[in-house]
């Protein structure tokens, strides 16, 4: 079986909701009822066959190509399977999933594994603002899984994170890990300024120092921590830079707060 | 064109007509004497079928900003509940809150043909009504809301003469294109901003010192001598607390015999009797009310569920805001005019306090006499939906409907509650005073809520049905204006209603000194704050209807 592949025909005049396009939606169905399915696009509602061309048959794995940086909601609410996307994508890939993985070959949108409750995002490229965050208005993010991006991600991410993991390669915007709740970013690249805005819980692994730090954050000197050299082992099977990061001594520089909020979380800036 | 509707049976209370078979004539929006040799274009034959004039909502909280904070502050009520667009009508989301055009929808299918809005805060009217006017199909109105305001409070505690106060309210009347004045927590808003948790009603403001009766006093004055036919709409004191009960009959008696409508008052009808310190006043609010003709009342039913709070009474919203659920609220002081608190809640039934408060709102609907001056609110969104109003219909005519509810609420509850030994069941013909003819004659509108020749043609018909809640929430057909606007429960024509104001003289002098005021304090100037009539009609999708004040000297 060869993997179920979606070809844009042409660029869509606008955002496409791609939302029921994932394995488990498409399990049971022969090509012409995939082919039969009805996205939104603007105002409009537009049959699956009349923008994308349809071949392979395994639904287990999904493949989106083409202009696809007019979809929205890639891989929404998945919980099986394996979608790839060959491109950038729009907002919301990965909204509210719970299984399965999702590896993106370009950019994603911001909003990228917003509420996302289990399984992986993969970009290889740039992740977007509100990575990992909850969508607007809502009170909690990312409550599991893993996101790893290989390039920069934008401001916000991790927004109101809850639980799961948050791998970043290179640089975070600003405001990395506002409002946190509990959960792990970690970030190999430069910070923007004020990480931890507003944080409750939670940790941020660091390995450069912030540009600014928020006067609410209390200095807790260096410490030696011994879950440090577990943590990053736990991430050795994991396709990602930090899978090969040098044997650490696990000793960081401890910042507590967020104090103007709960005050609980911690920014750990690793010291070579 | 000429439409004839035959053989339905009526309930016109306006004029009497209690279930007689009638036929009713439509032409040119108005509704007609039968015509001597014109051709009939349309019949309708509406055999077994009942026919009122459209239903009107005197308190329900559908434009301004309160409205649109608690969207933004619930999306999640919006993505839960979205309204797709079809050929006929718009795109639009959420249930306990929706959207402008889901408001118009919902409220036109169930027969409702004008709501009114009662929270206008003059600083923000022109937003209320830009969002009212995107409301199709149903009329609508505001009352205005004042006493709390900086000026006013100036004016009151510098004691100028009733006069220059009247004109004050009018002005303000005219300039924020309002049907009625409303007060909310006399005093108390502004009382909040000077860090005051609680202002009783004889207890001089801070700053201002000015009392909650004297405000009261003076805008219900206002409004009798400007002969404005709505009286003095208002929110008391101590919104929600046990015991304030003698309050709110202080207020009816502290009126002096002026007109007053006491709005959702089932949130003032409070003991603080037995264990947990909360019982039911009703008993003594109804029969305060029947006691005293010049006062009526809308309950502000609370039904079981998500809803959210909104209201200009940010002292108290601010009480409760611990009580939030989810946990989530905003608050905004609005450019020393009023506030605005919300607030979202969950009432249960298994909840004593919220099962009383269920109880304590039917008893009031049952227990006060005259349906003419009572009226059947939810005080959407705050007790419950708009939407649920077919629901609490069929708990005011249905006892052994009520009692079936009755016994699954919490029984300590059922058991401080006297709900189950009333009998009465709500009439057809009262159900049509109450959400009809009584809101037109309070509101002055003299051309809706009846049958009459002349009348507009705001017609609501139903299906004949054992169970009112299904009869209440699909009526066969709708027509506002004389166009059919709903037929089976469903749109099928989007029209656009009237906005109704009131006019009353005033002398513009008084526009001198508000003017140095508004250069002085407030950010925008005089001449913005005033809205025109050209921006009511918007692109021809609204109208204006002004009614006149009433006669001086009559009744
Ligand atoms: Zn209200």
């Amino acid at each position: 079986m060869s993997a179920l592949t979606l070809i844009l025909k042409k660029t869509p005049t606008q955002q496409v909701d791609v939302s029921p396009l994932i394995p488990e939606n498409l399990t049971d169905l022969s090509k012409p009822e995939i082919g039969a399915i009805i996205l939104v696009t603007g105002n409009q509602h537009v049959r699956t066959d009349t923008i994308f061309t349809i071949s392979g048959d395994d639904p287990e794995r999904l493949i989106f190509t083409g202009e696809t940086t007019k979809l929205d909601y890639i891989g929404k609410n998945c919980s099986i399977g394996q979608i790839n996307v060959q491109g950038s994508c729009g907002a919301y890939t990965g909204m509210g999933m719970k299984g399965g993985q999702i590896n993106i070959y370009g950019n994603t949108g911001a909003f990228t594994a917003c509420e996302m409750r289990g399984g992986l995002v993969r970009i290889e490229g740039d992740g977007g603002d509100f990575l990992g965050a909850a969508r607007p208005g809502n009170q909690i993010g990312m409550m599991g899984g893993m996101v790893i991006v290989t390039g920069n991600a934008g401001a916000r991410v991790g927004d109101q994170m809850r639980r799961g993991t948050l791998l970043i390669e290179g640089n975070a915007g600003n405001y990395a890990g506002s409002r946190m709740l509990a959960g792990t970013i970690a970030i190999l690249g430069k910070t923007g300024n004020y990480p931890g805005y507003g944080m409750k819980r939670g940790t941020l692994l660091l390995w450069h120092s912030p540009n600014k730090l928020g006067a609410t954050f209390n200095d807790c000197g260096c410490h030696t921590l011994g879950f440090l050299p577990l943590l990053l082992e736990s991430y050795r099977s994991l396709e990602t830079r930090f899978a090969f990061l040098p044997k650490t001594t696990g000793r960081a520089r401890r910042f507590c707060g967020d104090m103007a909020s709960l005050g609980r979380g911690e920014i750990l800036i690793l010291v070579p | 064109m000429l439409i004839k509707l035959t053989g339905g049976t009526v309930y016109d209370p306006m004029h009497g007509i209690n279930g007689e078979v009638r036929d009713i004539y439509i032409q040119d929006g108005r509704i007609t004497d039968p015509p001597n040799d014109m051709p009939i274009h349309q019949v309708y034959s509406l055999n077994n079928k009942i026919v009122m004039a459209g239903a009107i909502d005197i308190h329900s909280h559908i434009g301004g900003g309160n409205v649109n904070i608690a969207r933004t502050l619930l999306p999640e009520d919006h993505w839960a509940n979205p309204l797709p667009h079809t050929e006929l009508l718009r795109a639009g989301s959420g249930h306990i809150i929706p959207s402008t055009f889901a408001t118009g929808y919902r409220y036109a299918e169930m027969g409702y043909t004008a709501v009114f809005e009662p929270a206008v805060l003059p600083m923000n009217a022109r937003q209320a009504h830009m969002e009212m006017g995107d409301i199709p199909l149903i009329d609508k109105g505001g009352y205005a809301l004042l006493g709390n305001d900086d000026y006013g409070l100036r004016m009151l505690a510098a004691n100028k003469d009733q006069k220059a106060f009247n004109d004050y309210v009018a002005w303000i009347l005219r300039a924020s294109q309002c049907l009625g004045i409303k007060v909310v927590n006399p005093g108390g808003i502004n009382a909040f901003k000077f860090n005051q948790r609680r202002l009783h009603l004889d207890e001089p403001g801070p700053y201002y010192g000015v009392t909650p009766r004297q405000i009261l006093l003076r805008l219900a004055r206002a409004l009798h001598e400007l002969d404005v036919p709505h009286p003095l709409h208002v929110h008391g004191c101590n919104l929600g607390v046990p015991g304030n009960l003698e309050t709110t009959l202080s207020t009816i008696e502290g009126i002096a015999g002026l007109p007053m409508h006491l709005a959702h008052i089932q949130f003032h009808s409070y003991g603080a009797e037995g264990d947990r310190k909360f019982s039911s006043g009703a008993a003594q609010i109804a029969e305060a009310v029947n006691r005293n003709p010049n006062i009526t009342v809308d309950v502000g039913q609370i039904l079981f569920g998500q809803t959210v709070t909104v209201s200009s009474d940010s002292m108290q919203q601010y009480a409760n805001h611990l009580h939030a659920y989810p946990k989530k609220w905003a608050f905004v002081d609005i450019e020393c005019d009023a506030g605005c608190g919300i607030v979202p809640f969950k009432y249960l039934d298994k909840n004593f306090v919220n099962a009383l408060q269920w109880t304590i709102g039917l008893e009031i609907f049952l227990l006060v006499d005259d349906p003419w001056r009572v009226f059947l609110t939810t005080d959407h969104p705050n007790g419950a939906p708009f939407v649920s109003y077919p629901h609490l219909i069929r708990l005011l005519m249905d006892r052994s409907f009520r009692n079936d509810m009755l016994a699954t609420i919490h029984p300590d509850a059922a058991r401080a509650s006297t709900l189950g030994a009333i009998t009465r069941e709500y009439s057809l013909y009262e159900i049509a005073v109450m959400t009809r003819a009584g809101a037109a004659k309070l509101l002055g509108l003299s051309d809706r809520g009846h049958l009459g020749i002349g009348a507009a043609a705001d017609i609501t018909v139903y299906t004949k049905q054992e169970d009112k809640e299904k009869m209440f929430s699909k009526p066969d057909y709708v027509f506002k204006d004389g166009e059919l606007i709903v037929r089976n429960g469903e749109i099928i024509k989007v029209t656009w209603g009237t906005t109704h104001v009131v006019r009353p003289e005033f002398d513009n002098s008084i526009e001198k000194e508000l003017s140095n005021y508004f250069d002085r304090y407030l950010p925008m100037k005089l001449g913005n704050f005033k809205i025109h009539d050209e921006e009511m009609i918007y692109f021809g999708q609204g109208h204006i209807q002004v009614h006149p004040c009433r006669e001086r000297n009559s009744s």
